[in-house]
């Protein structure tokens, strides 16, 4: 009740405040006039009693100002005038306001839109239930600790059987099937999964049901389960698709389920289409069996209460266990569990850090940038300042109205920000790396406008309290005497100073990284990959493997194809292979033994990628030959095997010796386990990604060792689009149910393999950008300002016979001054922090010298240059007028 | 003339509540009150009223109305709230408890 009276009366003096001090004034004037009758009445004049009455009421403005102050009010009131007054003085110098809101719509639209990204990626939790309890479960050999595989059927469900630690556990496995039965065939991505992942990551079905565990035992009937994306595209969302049959690689699945096209595992594949029983995948469901075939990614999930480091214990107990039991596979393979956030952000964080950190550089020196020009401001309103304190104004209440000014400065560049963070999100979108966006989707959601609201005030109040404070001057008299042009003068010359060579020093530091991202980037764009990318398309071909399900009949449409390629006026430079390099995900390495060599420990096995090549691939792909021959027709599976090695896996498994003629023994495919012999070097390529040394490989003839489809590669000087047709053309020419997919040109390939490295370096790039212009304008503004500053004294000494060179030298010197410091500061800084992104680097060093120059040469152009503007001014100065002015 | 003790904040407060407590009541008329009551010993400095008055008002202890008025024209009068007549118990009653704390103490000493 009595809040409710007091929150009544606050309004009312607030909304009715002209009403309110009437009355203030009536009551108080009744009072004074019956002092006044009682001193008419006791014999006075009307004149002397008016006196009489006031001197005995006391001072009535200032009860008044008592009475007014009891309203609790006059904050509110206060603040709407600062606003005004703010609003007042923004519009007034719409120059000043325009600089300011852009340089901070810059910082805060930077920070905001990689906030997004981090929000996207490590922040917002995965859209699972209790994510932190989920973890990956992978098989690592003991002394390669990093070298994580995936894990076989058998003992996945050893491990599920006998833990302790996991509520839960479920296996999956990822690859492309083909679609029929259902209009064009298609290419979809599978996920053969074990039926426990569905209660596991707690997936509703948006139809139908998920697998059940009877579906994940063998002999089951075969049922799939498909996403939403697939059945509304596919099917035309038909609820009646629940019951019917469809067709993976000629194999018959009945539909049980949809999945909301909101489930989906962010690592391993980008987005799955069908999930279907592990046992039932017509791939994979016979290497269930195999104990040797680390086929399954395991996710589990921990019991509640249960550390990572508790779970680790169990399971490398059970990992010992299994070794012991099944030494043939196990022995030296040990269990290790990897929190699934960690794998799904993977390289992606320190990356997003360092962003981030970068932004909030840019941001601190937008916040000097504009402090300064505060500044400036401030001392030419020293004497405005001087008046109003000397007129009663505290000087808490000016340095309020001073920060309001700032904070509304703040909003304004934090609402360019958003706009501007928008629009880069929006635009950036397609850029992106893939593993950024399949975690989760990008946008400037509630989180993200938080942060942009306390980053713009966080701001206003950096670059606003230092100006706000020496704008109110501790000593009045000066002020006033002086015209305030000197008050303040020597604290704010001492920080504008300072804030220069701290934006000289931060634009450095982002200079140096960025210039470090860029050649690293640059180089890496150009190494030599070991191949000609240039004129060559590239498209995949896959074949159903139901359909075609003998190595004969993979090897005869693989001739076939080929051999109708060549046929085609411009497609002569044809091959087949597979996979081509930058194709693979991760370091997919393949055992192999040297005849004659001492056998190795299953852990410690030589490794090496391994690829199928029809005989052309070398020539089409400009692949040198070292030594030996080039595959021919002759490699046949009729004729002895074998094999071409690269110029790497020669130098590191032989040495000094020989290889030609020797033979090796393959652990791929599954069950080749063939000797072949060596017959060709060929010189090294690229195959995993640009920025890795090449590593090891081994060629084998696609004739000898067919795969269900592969890779066409093409070199002619034709138009892509005209090459993909004809290739599209060619292949459903021999079976038009055969889908081509991944048709592309080399170039753009290797441009792919490299996106999330030109995104970071492009952001980081632009970054640095921004903040050279910032530093630039920021040193310019100082110089500028103290040239004008001293422009009696340029003006006394040119009286005295300098030299028009001599001011210039004057003026440069003190802005080159300037720079110096900040440039020594920032290489300083450099030195210590470049060592962050030395991990994102490569073929140049965190504390690359040439970087380190380069920029510091440009960052002392750009200052000189700044500082050559307001330099030229002060020599055009007139001695006489500038004397007189003063 | 001697000149009157000044009026500790808190002691003013209690006055005013006290003599609107009996019936509502204008500026000019609690401070004649206060005048009468006090000789002029406690003489409050009149236009210091005000400022203590507006404050309880602000506080919701009392409120005001504009009404007739024997000085011949509306006047602003004060009455005590229900949670002001409380508030009046409170500190008369604490009011008391230190007075004859500080009567016993001079007593004693």
């Amino acid at each position: 009740m009595r809040t409710i009276r007091i929150i009544k009366r606050r309004v009312y003096s607030l909304l009715h405040r002209s009403n309110a001090d009437a009355e203030l004034q009536r009551e108080i004037e009744i009072h004074i006039q019956q002092l006044t009758n009682e001193a008419i009445a006791g014999g006075m004049t009307q004149t002397e009693a008016r006196a009489m009455a006031l001197r005995e009421f006391g001072p009535v403005d200032q009860i008044k100002e008592k009475c007014r102050d009891t309203r609790r009010v006059r904050w509110i009131q206060n603040f709407v005038q600062d606003l005004r007054y703010g609003v007042r003085m923004l519009r007034q110098s719409p120059a000043f306001t325009a600089i300011a809101v852009i340089t901070l719509a810059l910082g805060i639209g930077a920070n905001t839109a990689i906030f997004s990204l981090v929000d996207a990626v490590l922040l917002r939790s995965l859209p699972y239930r209790d994510p932190n309890q989920l973890v990956l479960i992978l098989n690592a050999p003991l002394n390669r600790p990093d070298a994580l595989s995936g894990i076989s059927y058998r003992d996945f469900t050893a491990c599920r059987a006998q833990n302790r630690v996991f509520s839960e556990m479920a296996g999956n496995a990822f690859h492309d099937l083909t679609l029929t039965r259902a209009g064009e065939p298609a290419i979809v991505t599978t996920a053969a999964v074990t039926p426990e992942i569905f209660p596991l990551l707690n997936a509703k079905p948006l139809l139908g049901r998920t697998l059940l565990p009877e579906d994940g035992k063998p002999g089951a009937a075969a049922v799939a389960v498909l996403s939403e994306n697939l059945w509304r595209s596919r099917f035309g969302s038909n609820p009646g698709l629940i019951g019917q049959s469809i067709a993976l690689d000629m194999r018959s699945f009945t539909v049980v389920g949809i999945l909301p096209a909101s489930f989906g595992y962010p690592e391993g594949a980008p987005r799955q289409d069908v999930w279907i029983s592990v046992m039932q995948d017509p791939l994979f469901g016979p290497l269930t069996s195999q104990p040797g075939v680390r086929l399954l990614g395991v996710m589990g999930r921990l019991k509640p209460g249960v550390s990572l480091a508790g779970a680790q214990a169990e399971i490398n107990t059970l990992g010992a266990r299994l070794a012991m039991e099944f030494p043939a596979e196990d022995s030296g393979m040990t269990i290790r569990i990897q929190p699934y956030r960690q794998a799904v952000v993977r390289n992606l964080k320190p990356a997003l850090l360092i962003l981030l950190s970068a932004v909030g550089l840019l941001l601190l020196i937008a916040c000097a940038n504009i402090a300064n020009l505060l500044l400036s401001k401030a001392t030419s309103r020293a004497r405005e300042m001087a008046v109003r304190i000397a007129l009663g104004a505290s000087r808490a209440r000016i340095v309020c109205q001073l920060m309001t000014e700032s904070a509304l400065l703040g909003l304004l560049g934090g609402a360019g920000g958003l706009l501007l963070a928008v629009c880069a999100v929006w635009s950036l979108q397609p850029f992106l790396p893939p593993e950024v966006v399949q975690i989760s989707s990008i946008h400037v959601g509630g989180p993200v406008l938080v942060v942009a609201l306390l980053l713009s005030l966080a701001t206003a109040l950096v670059f606003g309290l230092a100006p706000a404070l020496l704008a109110t001057p501790s000593n009045l008299q000066t002020n006033l005497k002086e015209g305030g042009e000197r008050s303040g003068q020597r604290g704010g010359r001492h920080l504008r100073s300072f804030l220069a060579i701290a934006e000289m020093s931060l634009a450095m530091l982002l200079l140096v990284a960025g210039g470090l991202l860029i050649r690293s980037f640059a180089l890496v764009a150009s190494v030599n990959p070991g191949f000609d990318p240039d004129n060559v398309t590239q498209a995949e071909a896959s074949l159903p493997r139901f359909q075609y399900s003998t190595p004969q009949q993979w090897t005869a449409f693989s001739q076939e194809l080929l051999a109708r390629l060549h046929a085609q006026p411009g497609l002569q430079d044809s091959a087949l292979a597979a996979p081509l390099p930058m194709d693979r995900q991760g370091e997919a390495t393949f055992a192999f033994s040297i005849v004659g060599n001492p056998p190795l420990p299953p852990s410690e096995s030589a490794t090496a990628d391994y690829a199928t090549v029809s005989p052309e691939y070398f020539h089409a792909m400009r692949i040198p030959l070292l030594r030996g021959r080039l595959f021919s027709e002759q490699d046949s599976p009729d004729n002895p095997n074998v094999a071409i090695i690269s110029e790497a896996l020669a130098q590191r498994y032989f040495e000094n010796r020989d290889p030609i003629g020797r033979h090796m023994r393959f652990g791929f495919p599954p069950n080749g386990n063939v000797s072949r012999e060596i017959v060709g070097v060929v010189g090294d390529v690229r195959d995993v990604a640009l920025s890795q040394q090449p590593g090891p490989i081994m060629y084998v003839p696609f004739a000898q060792a067919p795969l269900y489809g592969g890779e066409v590669v093409v070199r002619s000087s034709l138009a892509t689009s005209t090459v993909a047709a004809a290739i599209r053309q060619v292949v459903h020419s021999i079976d038009k149910d055969l889908p081509v997919t991944d048709v592309r040109s080399f170039r753009d390939a290797l441009g792919q393999s490299i996106s999330q490295e030109r995104f970071r370096t492009f952001l980081l790039g632009s970054f640095s950008a921004i903040a050279l212009a910032l530093a630039a304008v920021g040193v310019f503004g100082v110089i500028s300002y103290s040239a004008s500053q001293r422009t009696h004294e340029i003006g006394i000494r040119m009286a005295l016979g300098a030299q028009r060179r001599d001011v210039l030298h004057l003026i440069l010197k003190q802005g080159a001054k300037l720079a110096l410091l900040g440039l020594g500061i920032g290489a300083v800084l450099a030195f210590l922090l470049t060592r962050f992104i030395a991990g994102m680097l490569y073929g140049v060093s965190a504390t690359d010298p040439l970087t380190f120059g380069a920029v510091a040469i440009v960052l002392l152009g750009v200052a000189v240059i700044a500082c050559y503007i307001p330099a030229r001014r002060a020599t055009r100065i007139d001695p006489m007028v500038a004397l007189r002015y003063q | 003339m001697p000149k009157p003790s000044d009026l500790l904040q808190g002691t003013l407060d209690l006055l005013i509540l006290k003599i609107i407590a009996r019936k509502p009541l204008h500026g000019w008329g609690i401070a004649k009150r206060i005048q009468a009551l006090s000789g002029d010993t406690l003489s409050v400095g009149q236009g210091s009223l005000y400022p203590a008055l507006h404050r309880l008002e602000n506080q919701g202890w009392i409120c005001a109305d504009w009404e007739e008025s024997e000085l011949g024209r509306p006047a602003k009068a004060y009455s005590l709230t229900p949670e002001g007549r409380k508030q009046l118990e409170r500190e008369l009653k604490s009011w008391k408890r230190l007075s004859s704390a500080v009567h016993l103490l001079i007593q004693n000493a």
